[in-house]
C-alpha cells in the first residue's frame, strides 16, 4: 500500500504510512528527520524509537547531543540537554521568579533551587525553606593508634597531643562563620569527657576557627584526654 | 590509609596528619602534605607502624630530623 494523505472535515489531515506501518518525515533529499513507528513511538534523528513495553517513547538524538528546548514567547525559555558534559537541566533566565528551578508532586511545589543557587526544600518544614547542610563531617578514634572511621569533605585529622585534634577541610568554607559541632565518649565506663571547640590543649589557648581548619580538644575533669569516640561536624 | 605526616608543631612536640580515605581516592599524599602541613613547617612521610600506638606520653614525643 502506498502513502496516503487524507483530509477530512472532522478529523484534520491524517497522513498514513506504508505497508510497514511506520511513518517517516525527510528531508534533504532522503533523510529521515522524523520517525513514528507502529507503537506511536517518535524519534527525531532515530530511526529506530523502541520504547520498552507498554511505554511509549520520544527520543531525540543528535551527533554528539540533544536537546529539548522549550519557550514561551520571547523571554521564557529553559533547556533539557545531554552530551559528554552529563544530562542537564537549564534555566538560564536570571530574575529571582523566572530564574528558579522548581519541582512539585500533587501539583504543590515540594523543592526549589533558587535563582542565586540555594536549595530549598519542605521535609517536615512547614514550606519551603532553605536547606543549610553540613559541610563537613568526620568521626575517628583518638585512641592508640588515631584512625578515621569515615568522614564526610575533610581531607585529613591533625593530631597534635593529647586529646588535641584539627580537622582540615577538603573544601574550605566560605567564610570562618560556620557552627561547628563535636562530641566524644570513651569506648566503656562511665567516664567524663567533654569537647571545648576552637581550644589548642598542648598551648591552652584559644584558636579561632579558620575557612579550611577546625581545631579542639577532648578532656577529662583534669586535663585533655585521648577519646575513642570522636565525632565532629560543621554546618554552615 | 598506612602513611601518615609528621612535622613540629610551635608546642614543642609533633603533629601527626592522619589522611582521610575519600582524599586518598583523588589526591596523593603528597598534596595532602602541601595542602595540610603549616606553611614552611618541614615534614615526613611515615608508615603508620612507625607512629607509636602507646600514647601514655604523647605529649612529650619529638621531632627528629
Amino acid at each position: 500500500m502506498p502513502s496516503i494523505i487524507n483530509a477530512t472535515l472532522t478529523n484534520g489531515v491524517a497522513i498514513q504510512g506504508d505497508n510497514s506501518g511506520a511513518l517517516a518525515l525527510q528531508t534533504n533529499n532522503g533523510t529521515t528527520a522524523v520517525t513514528i513507528d507502529t507503537s506511536q513511538n517518535v524519534g527525531i534523528g532515530e530511526t529506530s524509537p523502541a520504547g520498552s513495553a507498554g511505554y511509549t517513547q520520544l527520543v531525540v538524538r543528535g551527533s554528539s547531543g540533544a536537546e529539548l528546548s522549550l519557550k514561551g514567547g520571547t523571554t521564557q525559555y529553559g533547556y533539557v540537554y545531554v552530551d559528554n558534559g552529563g544530562f542537564r537541566i537549564i534555566n538560564p533566565q536570571s530574575g529571582s521568579a523566572s530564574g528558579t528551578l522548581q519541582f512539585s508532586t500533587s501539583n504543590t511545589e515540594r523543592m526549589r533551587i533558587t535563582n542565586d543557587g540555594l536549595l530549598q526544600f519542605n521535609s517536615g518544614y512547614g514550606s519551603v525553606a532553605t536547606a543549610y547542610g553540613c559541610r563537613a563531617w568526620v568521626n575517628f578514634n583518638g585512641t592508640g593508634t588515631v584512625a578515621i572511621r569515615a568522614s564526610g569533605n575533610v581531607s585529613s585529622i591533625t593530631d597534635n597531643g593529647t586529646g588535641d585534634y584539627t580537622v582540615n577541610f577538603s573544601t574550605a568554607m566560605p567564610d570562618a562563620n560556620y557552627s561547628s559541632v563535636a562530641s566524644c565518649s570513651p569506648s566503656s565506663g562511665p567516664v567524663q569527657r567533654i569537647v571545648v571547640m576552637n581550644f589548642a590543649a598542648q598551648s591552652n589557648t584559644i584558636v579561632a576557627p579558620t575557612t579550611s581548619a577546625c581545631r579542639f580538644s577532648t578532656t577529662g575533669l583534669a586535663a585533655s584526654a585521648d577519646v575513642e569516640y570522636v565525632h565532629f561536624s560543621a554546618f554552615r | 590509609m598506612n602513611q601518615r605526616i609528621i612535622y613540629p608543631n610551635d608546642d614543642g612536640g609533633v603533629s601527626i596528619i592522619i589522611p582521610t580515605l575519600e582524599y586518598l581516592a583523588e589526591h596523593t599524599i603528597e598534596e595532602l602534605a602541601a595542602k595540610d602541613v603549616p606553611a614552611g613547617k618541614p615534614y615526613k612521610i611515615v608508615d603508620v607502624a612507625d607512629i607509636p600506638t602507646d600514647r601514655t606520653f604523647r605529649n612529650a614525643w619529638e621531632y627528629k630530623e
